[in-house]
């Protein structure tokens, strides 16, 4: 049969590749977990995913990679396939038509390639978008065949079927959007929606981002034609939705209260937990522990790092880019910033506290001299407000008091020669 | 020498309760809060993070029950009387006595020798117990939104969105423990720099003889030395 035909085929490309049919399997159960279906889905999946590789060699997804305000660091991630294994299955369903880093040609050639791909696959390509957009300049930073960075995107964003944002920088400025951020780096997401244009963008974060997220995601458009199911910032729910420290193999330690203090210790050691050396777990959100990194080798924590939060990314606020938010490392807070003057929270709660304790003992200094420890002065014989209002009168003390025109403020004071009269 | 009679009017017993749940509440917040900050003690995390935020909840409902039993319930508007009125208008600056407070800060400025005549509350006493129930609920309200199983609910997320982020939230649920702790410095300060008697009244209910104050008049009308055998 011929199906059969295509099947055997595809199982001997991945042989040929050092996949097994096991991996195979394994990483389509990925896909269904992504997707949001069924594990008992994984065989349509997997024929789904055969079908699209073998049959339709003619016939492959379009992808353009644009690389901006970035390191190249996320290309690197997901191009250092030095071990084949069964995400990158997934490249043989993409067609790669533009990558600056990647695609063998240069120059005009290349930029024609993404030109064609933009008109003949409108609607049907998927824009990879690694690095910061660079709002500065009126987008001249990042020129290139003639035309500003931001226009770049703009044509390339418009026309595609997706767009993803790869990377920190790309979700919402990364490090590029640090302080102080003369380039005025932001995320795609903000930038599209400034720009009038309404396309889904799927924010998969991370410094760089775990090529398996991207895998996934583009396994599931690819596939399933439908964006995955996305939390409130845009990003894959089920990657982005949990914790780090909802998931971390040390997170055990954590609750027993087993921490490394210092690195280089028994502790550290031991494995304990990295939260007194700053770990960012607790508040970032991203499912390393699980996905891991590497190829599944091994992870942040795992390596005995704390995690620094390169997950981070609120992609409506380049603010607060991971960078601006984590920084220093290895502290607990991060750094505040008044004008060019740096300092830690505590520093400052700490000098206040002290401040106000002190002024107190001082202030006991002088209760003390004054005689008023004991029981306090003698009381007033009469007060102010009294003295000088000798005919109102005060009523009991939950009851309002009298409404008086106010222009009769001015006499009254004339009036006041009397004692209070109260007593 | 000359303090006011201190008599169970000014705390009726629910208040006598609620402020010791404050304390108590308050102090196991402060040392797991620190805690949790940095775990200078080992083994104690796990623990710390559950009082925490079994006080946190534990202070928010008493704050709570406080504010409403503060309509319901009557209490004396200084010391020195038995006269009840509601409650809540001891804590409000009264038009009453609201012109005093030029006077108290003279008073604790060394400016003015006297004792200002006054109610239950000094002027600066009430307007910074005012801002305790708000500061309760912000610190309830940023201490939610760092605890994991509910950090997502819609009311918190935007809070956290708002101010920057979790690392944001979290630094000012820190500087908002230094607020309390500059708080409770303030008011252990003021509550005893003149005397213990007041302190006695509020955790023991110990009433303590001295001069009677009539809260109409605004004057001191006389001596009680009877207060003293209660
Ligand atoms: C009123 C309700 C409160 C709730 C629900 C609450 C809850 C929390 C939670 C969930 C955390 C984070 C724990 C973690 O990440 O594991 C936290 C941290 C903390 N809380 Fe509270 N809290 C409350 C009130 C207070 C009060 C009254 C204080 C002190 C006066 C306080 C001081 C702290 C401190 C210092 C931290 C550590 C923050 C840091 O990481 O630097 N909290 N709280
Ligand atoms: S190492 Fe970090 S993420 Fe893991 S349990 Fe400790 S604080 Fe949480
Ligand atoms: S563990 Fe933290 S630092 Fe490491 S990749 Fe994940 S989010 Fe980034």
């Amino acid at each position: 049969m011929e199906k059969e035909a295509t099947i055997s085929g595809f199982y001997e490309m991945l042989e040929a590749r050092g996949v097994t049919r096991r991996d195979f399997m394994k990483l389509c159960g990925a896909i269904a977990a992504a997707a949001g279906v069924s594990q008992l889905t994984i065989p349509q999946v997997a024929e789904a995913v055969e079908s699209l590789i073998g049959n339709a060699k003619g016939n492959l997804y379009p992808v353009i990679w644009i690389e901006a305000a970035s390191c190249t660091g996320c290309t690197e991630s997901f191009a250092q396939v030095d071990t084949p294994d069964a995400a990158t299955v997934v490249l043989e369903m993409i067609s790669l038509n533009y990558s600056e880093t990647l695609s063998a040609g240069a120059g005009f050639s290349l930029e024609e390639a993404k030109e064609q791909t933009i008109k003949e696959c409108a609607g049907k390509y998927i824009l990879v978008y690694e690095g910061a957009v660079l709002e500065g300049w009126e987008g001249q930073a990042l020129r290139v065949a003639d035309t500003p960075g931001t226009e770049t995107l703009i044509e390339a964003a418009e026309n595609a079927f997706a767009v993803v944002a790869l990377g920190s920088c790309a979700v919402n400025g990364g490090w590029m959007a640090a302080y102080p951020n003369p380039s005025q780096a932001c995320g795609v997401q903000q930038y599209l929606k400034k720009a009038g244009i309404d396309k889904p963008v799927i924010n998969i974060p991370g410094c760089p981002a775990n090529p398996e997220w991207l895998t996934t995601v583009l396994a599931q458009v690819i596939l399933m034609e439908q964006v995955p199911a996305l939390n409130d910032e845009n990003k894959p729910a089920l990657m982005f939705s949990q914790t780090v420290h909802d998931n971390c193999e040390r997170r055990g330690h954590f609750e027993n209260g087993e921490f490394v203090y210092e690195f280089g210790s028994e502790e550290e050691a031991l494995g304990y937990c990295l939260y007194p050396v700053g770990c960012r777990g607790p508040q970032t959100k991203s499912n390393c522990g699980i996905v891991r990194w590497n190829r599944r080798r091994s992870w942040c924590v795992e390596s005995g790092a704390p995690c620094i939060g390169c997950c981070e990314a609120n992609p409506s606020n380049s603010g607060q880019n991971w960078v601006e938010v984590n920084t220093p490392f290895f502290k607990r807070h991060r750094d505040l910033r008044i004008g060019d003057f740096v300092f830690q929270p505590g520093t400052v709660a700490l000098t206040l506290t002290g401040l106000v304790a002190a002024a107190l003992v001082i202030h006991g200094f002088g209760m003390k001299i004054s005689g008023r420890m004991d029981g306090g002065a003698d009381f007033e014989k009469v007060r102010k407000w009294d003295e000088k209002h000798p005919d109102r009168a005060i009523g009991h003390y939950d009851v309002v008091v009298e409404k008086v025109p106010e222009d009769s403020e001015d006499q009254e004071t004339k009036a006041e020669e009397t004692e209070g009269g109260k007593a | 020498m000359a303090h006011l009679a201190h008599y169970r009017e000014a705390h009726p017993i629910p208040f006598v309760i609620t402020h010791w749940i404050n304390l108590v509440s308050m102090i196991f917040l402060i040392v797991t809060g620190f805690s949790i900050h940095f775990p200078f003690w080992p083994n104690f995390m796990g623990v710390a993070r559950g009082v925490h935020v079994l006080c946190g909840i534990v202070l928010l409902l008493n704050c709570i029950v406080r504010v409403i039993l503060a309509f319901v319930v009557k209490s004396a508007p200084t010391g020195g009387t038995r006269v009840l009125v509601a409650d809540y208008k001891t804590w409000l600056p009264q038009k009453d006595n609201r012109h005093q407070l030029g006077a108290w800060i003279k008073y604790y400025l060394f400016l003015k020798k006297d004792h200002p005549l006054s109610a239950k509350l000094g002027v600066p006493q009430k307007i910074s117990y005012l801002a305790i129930p708000l500061l309760i609920i912000v610190m309830a309200y940023t201490g939610f939104s760092l605890w994991g199983p509910i950090m997502d609910a819609p009311a918190l997320k935007a809070g956290v969105n708002l101010v920057g982020g979790l690392m944001s939230m979290r630094i000012i649920h820190y500087f908002l423990m230094y607020v309390f702790i500059i708080f409770m410095f303030l008011h252990v300060y003021l509550a005893n720099v003149e005397g213990f008697a007041p302190t006695k009244l509020m955790f023991l209910w110990r009433e303590h003889g001295g001069l009677v104050y009539d809260p109409d008049q605004h004057s001191i009308i006389g001596e009680d030395d009877e207060g003293a055998k209660h």
